[in-house]
């Protein structure tokens, strides 16, 4: 007994020091358990649906050395399904983690897990791929440390203390509410943030004629981002103090190097820090030679790993998160003491933007660069609309105005390094370290993509296709892809490439840096590339949650990879296409003292079905009902051919006009009808109607809806050759109501409160 | 019509009513210091402060006491503090944003006490050189042997970029004080500190360098100091070039210049351009990283 005994303890000290050993000299493997979890929070003064990984917001941070074995746990107790994609990270395709692409969705009340070796290492971070989950809680930080052995680790700059930090933003609003109103227009969000850009606004300003090109060029309001949050959060607070890192009180002299990822949804940061430069060591988990900056604006998903210093003891010094369009902002005081501030971004000069953008826009919605080469960044056409580099106002410059000639004709008018004192990064100041060129023998596959959409109907696409309408690019493993992207669309895109690291082409050659996401403005041209060397569905998108979910997205498939959690390939495909073109609904009704006026649409990205009323509180008055099912054709989507039908009764009296102006009578009192016609947006933004019904009767009519008068105030027109006519005016009290005050030659003057959803 | 213009009129006057008898709820009181001067900074930190039926600040100028008086339940002293200090005034929790302390009128240019730089007058472009060479110090710590290399030459380089950031906003006169502080720097240079090959072009450029620098510090002309600096800036490269750099020194070049072009050494990979200024600030490219 005894010797067995001794035996076995000795077998099992050997299994556990071999246990141990493997530990050390092979992979260790890292498990972490995330608890998905609907919670309630109260970020902007409203007890608000959210969710909480483990019972917090961000999710945890996940902190790994490079060659370790990932193993991520995933419990689902949603409702709802879910899914988490790690964010920069190279691993096989069945871990990337997106729904119907390269696995299925996590059900709810079931665990799931991701297991993957780390092969690299930097910043990175990782959030929900599922529907708009990322927007209410679902990013956290991933970690990668470099090995100390590393030949590439730099000291001073990999050994200093790190702080993960990641930024979001908070809105009360439901994000599906939101992607909703964004497809309608509702510019509900331009009211909040004070930036309608109306006509009373525009003649105070002096811009009235801006204005009316602006119009007349069919644009709506301008504005660097379309929604409005209530609340910015760095790592899940508003105001955040750091006075020790790893335990360590921080002091004068002290270097902290910031592993920042923009977990926003939707929103670009501008980075600036109170104790002065900003050095950058690393972008997208990928080191680059530092680069010393006053500020930086970060991308959506983009990381940037900076170095701060703390020039004095006994004080705090804010770091400052602000939202592109500067509404909001955030802040981290580093150090311990009495509380340096760094002053606000100053307001957006909205009016110089329209500007900008009427001297862009062709009258066919293309972009012109008047012959500037645009590209990395460098020239930022907001910079007009920054007063601390354009200065507050223009006509106040008038004695330099000799200045801003001649910087005009050298077309460094949009380049912020050159007009002013303060220094922002861009991807021509990028440079890695090492030599990242890829093996000369491989072959090259080219390919150039437009980024395309419209405003108006937050259509966002590639080459005028959504998801839905193209298949996935054949791509052989070994091949390299290089692409050229054009920006013709009126927004900036942070593009994503799932999988790969690719390397933006730029002044530094061999150096050219390496990174996985590519912010692009209007008007540029970038060439990125990279070696198809995974096989899988890489999904190459744009990150902003509600462009992608508009459908601005494409898949790479590199050779024909067998995923064993997607048996059926095709029909996941499918599944993911639908997802990205889900139609929205949209509906009002005015309740008016003279009848009830409203319409209801059902719209995707090409399709719309919508009905429209008028209901009057008597058989005088009539009632009237056009139905309408049209498609939306071109890149602009000005123009739509539809089908119709309308219902008409009235007993005649009040109105008589039973003759339209071609003569054409028509007596009914009661009337069905069945037309074809279409619709076109005219310059102005005026919709001309045109249709045909089957009993020969044609009618035209013009109409615009939503003038934008001042703030709140909105007016609107309707004429066609039935002698019929409208005009009403509305004041918006909130999203969902105005009072709205019309008259109609059929019905006469009403007044009464819309409802609109 | 008559009911819906009576329904306005009670609307209109519910809403005014409102407004009239509104105050501050949950009312809270604290004093604290608030640094400033006169009775315009009084006017500018109230109203900073201020938020209707929510906080109200009064300060007194001669005893810099403030009362703040706010409705607990909606914001707190911090917030009221916060929006003061955004306006230029510091107090016991928050530091102003130092630009906007600039921007103050004179007369409310109060002393910053509990600022630690002493200098509390110090521009944005003062503060980025004083935190270079706080850098500079810390990796001293750390490099010492390549260091004690470095330092002579660099308070050269960075007087040198002194002038060159003066002539790019075109400032003459800037342009010529800070001159005057590269000459001293040349002056300060101890020959026994530098490397052999340091020592070697330092021997031959010297006579040059420190001619060329009076030149410009004695010009008041900016077009006579960018003739000069031309021909400085050819020394300085050579310099740069066997010096040993902690951060890259970019050597670049306009082409336009002169009609022959000309180069000059920038810290920064951006180009702006000492020759020309505002006219063509981004004219020219960067020739040489020198590291």
């Amino acid at each position: 007994m005894d010797i067995k005994n001794i035996s076995q303890k000795i077998l099992l000290s050997i299994v556990l020091l071999l246990l141990v050993t493997a530990q050390l000299f092979a992979q260790k493997v890292v498990r972490y358990d995330l608890y998905v979890k609907d919670t309630l929070v109260n970020y902007a003064g409203k007890e608000k649906r959210a969710i909480a990984v483990n019972g917090q917001i961000p999710m945890p941070t996940l902190t790994f050395t490079e060659g370790d074995t990932a193993e991520i746990v995933v419990h689902n107790q949603l409702k709802e399904s879910t899914s988490l994609h790690w964010h920069g990270v190279f691993l096989p395709n069945k871990e990337d983690g997106v729904p119907f692409l390269t696995q299925m969705p996590i059900k709810p009340g079931t665990t799931y897990t991701y297991r993957f070796p780390i092969i690299q290492n930097g910043t990175h971070w990782y959030h929900s791929h599922s529907g708009l989950q990322e927007q209410i809680g679902m990013y956290g930080n991933f970690v990668m440390k470099k090995r100390e052995s590393d030949k590439t680790f730099r000291k001073g700059i990999d050994d200093l203390p790190t702080v993960p930090i990641i930024l979001s933003e908070w809105t009360n609003l439901n994000p599906n509410n939101i992607n909703r109103m964004l497809h309608n227009a509702n510019d509900w969000a331009a009211i909040k943030k004070n930036a309608t850009q109306s006509y009373a606004e525009a003649i105070r300003a002096g811009k009235f004629k801006t204005k009316l090109t602006n119009e007349w060029k069919r644009m709506l309001a301008m504005d660097v981002s379309d929604v409005y949050y209530d609340k910015i959060l760095i790592n899940g607070n508003n105001i955040t103090d750091l006075h020790t890192v790893d335990g360590k009180k921080l002091k004068a002299g002290d270097k902290v190097r910031l592993r920042v990822s923009n977990g926003g949804a939707s929103s670009y940061f501008w980075l600036r820090y109170a104790g002065g430069i900003i050095t950058v060591v690393a972008s997208d988990g990928n080191d680059v030679t530092p680069v010393e900056v006053d500020r930086l604006i970060i991308a959506v998903s983009e990381t940037y790993d900076i170095v701060v210093t703390i020039p004095n003891e006994g004080v705090g010094y804010e770091f400052l998160a602000t939202t592109e369009d500067r509404t909001q902002s955030a802040s981290v005081f580093i150090g311990d003491g009495i509380k340096q501030l760094i002053s606000p971004l100053p307001k957006l000069k909205y009016f110089e933007g329209m500007q900008m953008m009427n001297d862009m826009m062709k009258m066919n919605g293309d972009l012109d660069d008047m012959g500037m080469k645009m590209s990395l960044n460098q020239m930022d056409m907001n910079v007009v609309m920054y007063p601390e580099i354009t200065g507050e106002n223009r006509q106040n410059s008038n004695h330099s105005n000799h200045d801003i000639m001649k910087i005009e004709e050298n077309s460094n008018k949009y380049n912020a390094n050159a007009l002013g004192d303060i220094t922002t990064l861009n991807y021509t100041m990028l440079a890695a370290p090492q030599s990242t060129t890829l093996p000369k023998e491989a072959p090259v596959k080219e390919m150039k993509f437009t980024l395309t959409g419209n405003m108006n109907r937050y259509v966002w696409s590639m080459d005028n296709k959504i998801l839905s309408e193209i298949d996935k690019i054949p791509v052989k493993k070994g091949e390299i892809l290089r692409i050229t992207i054009y920006n013709n669309s009126m927004m900036r895109h942070p593009m994503h490439l799932h999988g790969f690291d690719f390397r933006i082409i730029n002044q530094h050659g061999e150096k050219s840096p390496l990174k996985n996401v590519m912010d692009i403005m209007p008007m540029e041209t970038n060439t990125i590339e990279f070696l198809a060397n995974e096989e899988g569905d890489w999904f190459f998108h744009c990150h902003i949650l509600y462009h992608m979910m508009a459908g601005m997205n494409k898949v790479f498939a590199v050779d024909d990879y067998q995923n064993p959690y997607l048996p059926n390939k095709a029909k996941a495909y499918k599944m993911l296409q639908r997802e990205s073109n889900m139609s929205h609904f949209m509906g009002q009704n005015d309740f008016s003292t003279n009848g009830n006026d409203g319409e209801a649409m059902l719209q995707n990205a090409r399709w719309s079905l919508g009905t429209e009323w008028r209901l009057g509180y008597g058989s005088m008055h009539g009632y009237e009902v056009e139905t309408h099912l049209g498609r939306y054709i071109g890149k602009m989507q000005w123009f739509m051919p539809f089908v119709g039908f309308d219902y008409r009764y009235r007993k005649m009296g009040m109105d008589e006009h039973e003759k339209n102006i071609f003569g054409q009578e028509n007596k009914k009192d009661s009337r069905s009808a069945v037309s074809l016609g279409f619709m076109y947006t005219l310059p102005m933004l005026v919709n001309f109607q045109a249709e045909v019904y089957h009993d020969g009767i044609v009618r035209l009519s013009l109409m615009r809806e939503d003038i934008p008068i001042s703030k709140r105030l909105r007016a609107g027109f309707m004429a066609n050759t039935d002698l019929e006519y409208m005009a009403d005016l509305s004041y918006i009290l909130n999203k969902n109501m105005a009072i709205r005050t019309h008259y109609d030659s059929d019905m006469g003057l009403g007044i009464g409160l819309r409802i609109n959803y | 019509m008559k009911s819906i213009s009576r329904i306005l009129m009670v609307i209109t006057i519910l809403l005014s009513s409102i407004n009239n008898f509104a105050q501050i709820k949950n009312l809270k009181t604290e004093t604290v210091k608030i640094y400033g001067n006169c009775g315009m900074c009084k006017t500018t930190i109230e109203k900073a402060g201020n938020v209707k039926n929510v906080a109200t600040v009064e300060w007194n100028k001669d005893t810099k006491m403030a009362t703040l008086s706010y409705d607990d339940k909606k914001t707190t002293p911090n917030e009221i503090l916060k929006r003061i200090a955004l306006s230029g005034y510091d107090s016991d929790k928050f530091l102003a944003p130092n630009d906007t302390y600039a921007k103050l009128p004179e007369c409310c240019q109060y002393n910053r006490d509990l600022k630690p730089i002493a200098k509390s007058n110090t521009t944005s472009m003062d503060m980025k050189n004083e935190h270079v060479n706080h850098n500079h110090h810390e990796m001293s710590k750390t490099n010492t042997s390549k260091d004690q290399n470095v330092t002579p030459l660099k308070a050269v380089l960075e007087s040198y970029f002194a002038v060159k950031d003066a002539l790019v906003k075109t400032d003459a006169a800037t342009a010529s004080i800070k001159a005057t502080e590269l000459e001293k720097a040349i002056k300060a240079v101890e020959m026994t500190k530098l490397s052999t090959e340091e020592h070697n072009v330092w021997m031959k450029i010297m006579k040059n360098l420190t001619a060329n620098t009076e030149k410009i510090a004695v010009f008041k002309d900016v077009a006579k100091q960018r003739e000069t600096f031309a021909l400085l800036s050819k020394d300085m490269y050579e310099l740069a070039k066997v010096s040993k750099q902690e951060t890259p020194v970019y050597y670049q070049h306009c082409p336009m210049y002169n009609g022959k072009g000309a180069n000059w050494l920038s810290k920064e990979a951006a180009v702006k351009n000492p020759y020309y200024g505002s006219q063509m600030l981004t004219c020219g490219s960067v020739q040489e990283t020198i590291k």
